[in-house]
């Protein structure tokens, strides 16, 4: 196998609360290939998020490092883009303005940017709202202007970090079949994080489970299902086995981490 | 239409007291209001009021939306001067104006001085208020794809900041017209003030409402023309109304 496009190893993150030290992440190694999908899935709480946001360099980890094609990350820009939950578009710019953000900040050729930025808002689907403003979009809509914009910065690796939360079941749908379009299509290398499994196994190559607390890889599921995919696949058994295997072992953890916090709490009454 | 109604209510009260000392008819206003015209007081008046009204607020645009940038940016200088600005903001600094009188005579200069300081606090505490309160996502967002600190300042908290600062302004555009007034009321030899004054003293009744209709209306069109840009700088922020 050829030089993994991102590679993390001993990733550990602690934070510091009320004086007391919490462990988030402990110990991750992990390796994707170039052009690869990987979701993470977990129990809340599981540092998800904290993962993605190391990786991309906004936060700096306790010890352990990141690399992107070999290069050590350290701040964030460049080779990674990150399509947050909320869209976080700048409400005062249009949809094409918020586009070149990336090459903006990083002081490109604007005329450049500018054409990226188009040929990615078609690629999206948002072929002639260049001109329109977040409010005047739908939820569904301004995710796609967040995709166009992470796509626009012209970095190889995406990090999702649960895009679709926020949008309806059937908009949902909708979106995920677009972004495997779009990630055929660009090449892209993602990681996506994200509550639902089913969403997790429709998307992914590759599914990592992560433990609660401090957070850990419990166990990667490899998704051997056809490309391209359709949302009727969904509703095939061999995705259900998928869904119910990962579930299963999400489950585990979610009971466990109740009951944790049970004991912990009526530890807590007696003293 | 309902401007129309208070002017028929207006004709109707006056006619019914019949006393020129407390409400003169509406007719009587205009004619007031052309003699004045003729005379070339009322210009003369409007001129002196108006580079009071400029000069004082202009002054307060640029050192309270100045000062609310560097109080943003530096938590040192925001500790140092938070409690003055707050103190002054609550006092009404108006009372002053006698003092300024005999600091700065009764030419512009006094006049300017009174009007900056009624207008000044309300401009700095929006202006710091619209930069303390730039949505997280976004401010993560940028970082995100790499923005420097100061891109991040120029690209995300001042834009965001603008539709407070013009809201800053309008609450302020109000207080430098009532600054005008009554810094002319305590000395002066021309303006809009002066000619309530003098008006006042003269049982010219209908003098004085030509004034106070002259204030009002600009007052107004100060508000609407700075509403009118909000909305255009900020649409999404009214977005929500409209649906109602």
């Amino acid at each position: 196998m050829s030089a993994p496009k991102l590679r993390t190893r001993d990733l550990c993150k602690s934070f510091e609360k009320d004086g007391a030290s919490i462990e988030v992440l402990r110990g991750l190694n992990i390796d994707i290939a170039r052009g690869e999908f990987v979701s993470i899935v977990g129990a809340s709480g599981c540092g998800k998020t904290t993962f993605l946001r190391l990786i991309n360099g906004l936060i700096r980890a306790s010890s352990g490092s990141a690399w992107i094609d070999g290069r050590e990350v350290t701040a964030p820009g460049g080779d990674i883009a990150f399509v947050f939950q909320q869209d976080g578009l700048l409400p005062w710019r249009t949809v094409l303005d918020n586009a070149i953000i990336g090459p903006e900040l990083q002081g490109k050729n604007m005329g450049e940017a500018r054409d990226l930025a188009s040929s990615y808002l078609a690629l999206v689907g948002l072929r002639g709202f260049e001109k329109h403003y977040p409010h005047e979009l739908s939820g569904g809509m301004r995710q796609r202007v967040n995709m166009a914009r992470a796509l626009t910065a012209g970095a190889d690796v995406l990090l999702m970090d649960e895009p679709f939360a926020a949008l309806d079941a059937q908009t949902r749908e909708i979106m995920q079949t677009e972004l495997t379009r779009i990630w055929s299509e660009t090449g892209k290398t993602v990681l996506f994080v994200t509550h639902q499994i089913d969403e997790a196994v429709f998307l992914s190559d590759r599914v990592l489970v992560f433990t609660v607390r401090p957070g850990r890889l419990k166990e990667e599921v490899a998704v051997n299902l056809p490309r391209p995919r359709e949302l009727a696949l969904k509703r095939r058994p061999e995705f259900g086995a998928y869904v119910d295997r990962i579930w299963k072992l999400i489950e585990e953890e979610v009971r466990d981490s109740i009951r944790r916090e049970t004991e912990e709490a009526l530890a807590a009454a007696r003293r | 239409m309902s401007f129309g109604v208070a002017a028929i209510l207006w004709e109707a009260v006056a006619w019914w007291l019949d006393n020129k000392l407390f409400l003169v008819r509406l007719g009587a206003i205009g004619e007031r209001f052309v003699e004045l015209i003729q005379s070339g007081e009322l210009i003369a008046d409007m001129r002196v009021s108006f580079i009071e009204f400029a000069g004082g607020f202009g002054l307060a645009i640029v050192v309270g939306i100045g000062a609310g940038v560097i109080m943003a940016a530096s938590r040192r200088v925001r500790d140092l001067f938070d409690p003055w600005v707050s103190m002054l903001y609550a006092t009404p600094t108006i009372a002053l104006g006698p003092l300024f009188m005999l600091a700065f005579g009764i030419g512009y200069t006094s006049k300017i001085a009174l009007v900056f300081l009624t207008c000044v606090f309300p401009i700095l505490i929006n202006t710091l208020a619209g930069l303390k309160t730039t949505d997280r996502t976004l401010l993560e967002v940028v970082r995100s794809y790499g923005a420097t600190p100061r891109q991040i300042y120029f690209k995300v908290r001042i834009p965001s900041a603008l539709p407070f600062i013009i809201a800053g302004l309008r609450v302020s555009v109000a207080r430098a017209l009532v600054g005008v007034v009554v810094a002319e009321l305590f000395g002066a030899r021309a303006g809009l003030g002066f000619l309530i004054f003098r008006s006042a003293q003269s049982f010219d009744t209908a003098g004085l409402f030509v004034a106070v209709f002259i204030l009002a209306i600009c007052g107004v069109a100060c508000v609407e023309f700075l509403k009118w840009i909000e909305i255009r700088l900020a649409p999404w922020r009214f977005n929500n109304m409209d649906e109602e």
